[in-house]
């Protein structure tokens, strides 16, 4: 009882506090941007054809009344509210009449599936290499470790374009923009899949890998210079034993930590690498909606990740007793 | 109780085998730490040319101020030598009943014969020794699996006998190290160094950062695991009542150089370099109202120590051949009764005389050697 009450309880309290007052400022922000989609979505419309001036004002009462921006600012957002508990996001404003839903649901599984295996690929091998590493200063980790600092610092599209052009042009073996043929789980479909998605992951792998990697080679470092691993070390513990329980071990917090962080950041995609290599995710969805103006469509993407993100700090919140016996629920 | 009165019933309490063996000795040892930073060498001789010789079954103390080399020769003692640690002259052997063992020379396989099983360690500042994500049982597996075929069900097993016969909660075997007090932190440590009853045991300040209620119980346990095997302990503190409480042997230590060793009783009654006088004197002494004095001035670094004596600065004894020459350790003519190691003085200046209360600091004007 205490337990929920204070610990648990407060936390959800933030939880859905932080999710009302980001999806408030989401809802607020492209209502203040200078671009408005009815005035976009009339000059699609017009862009061949000249209409009567009463036709043009039929028009836009009607796309008013279908993207829902009828009435004052506070009526739209208690509507807005309403119907997402409803679990409706609308209709998308580029993609008339899509609704949000099926367009955030097809992009869905096509950047969760990316990214969890890249971010949590990054995270086992990072953490691994970077423990070995620290344990184990030498001329090759000194290599490693060169390596890792060259790469970690250059802005991860620029991989993704070095890449690019190696592999699709110089050596076209991979193709320049995704291509998805067939029914999910049918065999062509998971070898066009695997083509197609190979690029995007070794990117984001690498970029992943590299800051893994400096984060536990430092923090294991630091962990090796503490006086319970000398202790151990001077009782002649087996190296495998110091390196497992008593080195990667104590650094798993701030790991877990970033790893919980990571994992909530997935749902916002990522914006330039979906984009350079043309593949069908969220972020390369969000960047057409914000050429769009189509508000609705931000609107879902950035609702998810403010979702994801405050889910993982809460899940992340309470293990935090599972990972170090010192944090204590309080 | 007093340091004297202490003193005698700490000789009672652990008698030495007369002619026991040596079961550590070192020779000419020089162990300096040897850093280099931007071209810059930097060497501090943090202990210089030192021979000392301890016999197996006694407690062996090493006093001296803070930063006159105590860790770093108990560290070399040990053979733990890691950079910038610099063994650059002499030896350390172990001798147990196999022949004698270079402990400078320690490969990764002697290290797991010899280290827990022979020679065993209590750290400084027990706080932090002990792995805080870890259950104490876990780690008291951890440790007797590196020396010996165990499971994990055998470990902890031992470690709850062990606990029990050294009186100690078996409890503490399911809980984390920040569970338990400061106290029972370093017990368990004591526990943990000494779980594979190691013949020679090295403590370095274990009972430091305690208070003194808790310093009592830790005092007694180390007692209680030395006398279980007859083992040696070598005591490192800068409390000399703890060295009259618990030991037999007594070495003082000052800037690196060991200056005067005797038994207990003798180095808190008769001490004959001006140091150690100065060590005991500043002891508070049942009945004794009189200002406690400290040494005046402080050690000499050690990477730049004086010339000759290293004291000489501070002593209010020196003369000429003090600031030249280097005062050899030797023993004390006819003293003894020809059986135990003898008691040893480097001094040119010493004085023969039973301790006295406020007796050394109206020697002379103290010089300030800021």
């Amino acid at each position: 009882m205490t337990l929920l009450q204070q610990f648990i309880l407060p936390r959800l309290l933030q939880w859905v506090i932080v999710i009302v007052v980001g999806i408030t400022i989401t809802f607020l922000i492209p209502r203040l941007s200078p671009v408005n989609p009815i005035q976009q979505a009339l000059g699609r419309l017009t862009q061949f054809a000249t209409l009567e001036p009463e036709a043009v004002l039929q028009l836009r009462e009607q796309l008013m009344a279908n993207y829902g921006l009828e009435g004052s600012i506070v009526e739209q957002y208690f509507r807005f509210w309403g119907n997402l508990l409803g679990g409706d996001l609308g209709p998308s404003f580029g993609a008339f009449p899509q609704r949000v839903n099926d367009m955030i649901g097809r992009a869905l599984p096509y950047t969760v599936a990316l990214l969890t295996f890249t971010t949590i690929m990054g995270w086992i091998i990072g953490i691994i290499v970077g423990t070995l590493a620290a344990y184990y200063p030498g001329r090759l980790t000194n290599l490693v470790a060169g390596v890792m600092i060259v790469v970690y610092p250059v802005p991860y599209f620029i991989i993704a374009f070095i890449f690019l052009m190696a592999f699709t042009y110089y050596i076209p073996f991979f193709p320049l923009i995704g291509v998805f043929r067939g029914e999910p789980f049918e065999a062509e479909f998971i070898a066009t899949y695997l083509h197609s998605t190979f690029l995007p992951a070794v990117t984001l792998l690498i970029t992943g890998l590299s800051f893994r990697f400096i984060m536990a080679r430092a923090l294991g470092t630091a962990e090796l210079s503490s006086d319970h691993v000398q202790y151990a070390t001077m009782a002649g513990l087996p190296d495998r034993r110091l390196m497992t329980s008593y080195v990667a071990r104590n650094t798993m917090l701030p790991q877990v930590t970033d790893l919980g962080l990571s994992m909530g950041s997935i749902f916002s995609g990522t914006l330039i690498t979906e984009a350079v290599f043309g593949y069908p995710g969220l972020g390369d969805l969000l960047l057409q909606a914000i050429y769009q103006a189509d508000y609705n469509v931000v609107m879902g993407i950035t609702l998810l990740s403010i979702v994801g993100i405050a889910t993982a700090s809460l899940i992340v919140d309470l293990s935090y007793p599972l990972v170090d016996p010192r944090v204590r629920y309080r | 109780m007093s340091p004297e009165t202490a003193a005698s019933a700490g000789m009672e309490q652990a008698r030495v085998n007369e002619e026991a063996r040596n079961v550590v000795e070192a020779e000419g040892l020089k162990a300096w730490y040897i850093t280099q930073a931007y071209g810059v060498e930097r060497t501090v001789k943090a202990v210089d040319d030192l021979t000392l010789a301890i016999r197996e079954g006694e407690i062996y103390g090493i006093a001296g101020e803070s930063g006159c080399g105590k860790s770093t020769l108990l560290k070399a003692l040990l053979g733990e030598i890691v950079s910038p640690l610099t063994i650059v002259g002499g030896k350390v052997e172990y001798d147990f009943d196999a022949g004698k063992i270079d402990a400078l020379k320690q490969t990764e396989e002697d290290r797991e014969a010899i280290r827990w099983r022979r020679v065993s360690y209590i750290p400084q500042g027990s706080m932090h020794v002990l792995n805080p994500v870890r259950r104490i049982r876990d780690t008291f597996h951890d440790f007797i699996a590196a020396h010996q075929e165990t499971t994990r069900e055998q470990s902890i097993e031992m470690a709850r006998n062990y606990l029990q016969e050294l009186g100690l909660r078996e409890g503490v075997l399911g809980n984390y190290p920040h569970q338990l007090s400061g106290g029972m932190r370093q017990r368990v440590t004591i526990a943990l160094a000494t779980i594979l009853t190691p013949r020679l045991i090295f403590a370095d300040e274990p009972t430091t950062a305690l208070d003194v209620v808790v310093q009592r119980g830790v005092i007694e346990l180390l007692k209680e695991v030395q006398k279980r095997e007859n083992s040696t302990l070598v005591l490192v503190t800068h409390d000399m009542g703890v060295h009259a409480n618990l030991t037999n042997r007594v070495a003082v230590l000052y800037a690196g150089n060991l200056v005067e060793e005797a038994d207990t009783s003798t180095i808190f009654r008769r001490p004959r370099h001006p140091y150690t006088r100065y060590l005991i004197e500043s002891l508070p002494r049942m009945g004794d109202r009189s200002e406690r004095v400290g040494i005046p001035g402080r050690p000499p670094a050690l990477d730049n120590p004086p010339d000759g004596c290293r004291f000489h600065p501070r002593c209010p004894l020196a003369t000429d051949i003090c600031r030249q020459e280097v005062p050899p350790l030797l023993p004390v003519e006819g003293i003894g009764n020809g059986t135990g190691p003898p008691h040893r003085v480097a001094c040119f200046h010493q004085v023969d005389a039973p301790l006295e209360a406020g007796e050394i600091e109206h020697a002379a004007e103290m010089p300030h050697a800021d």
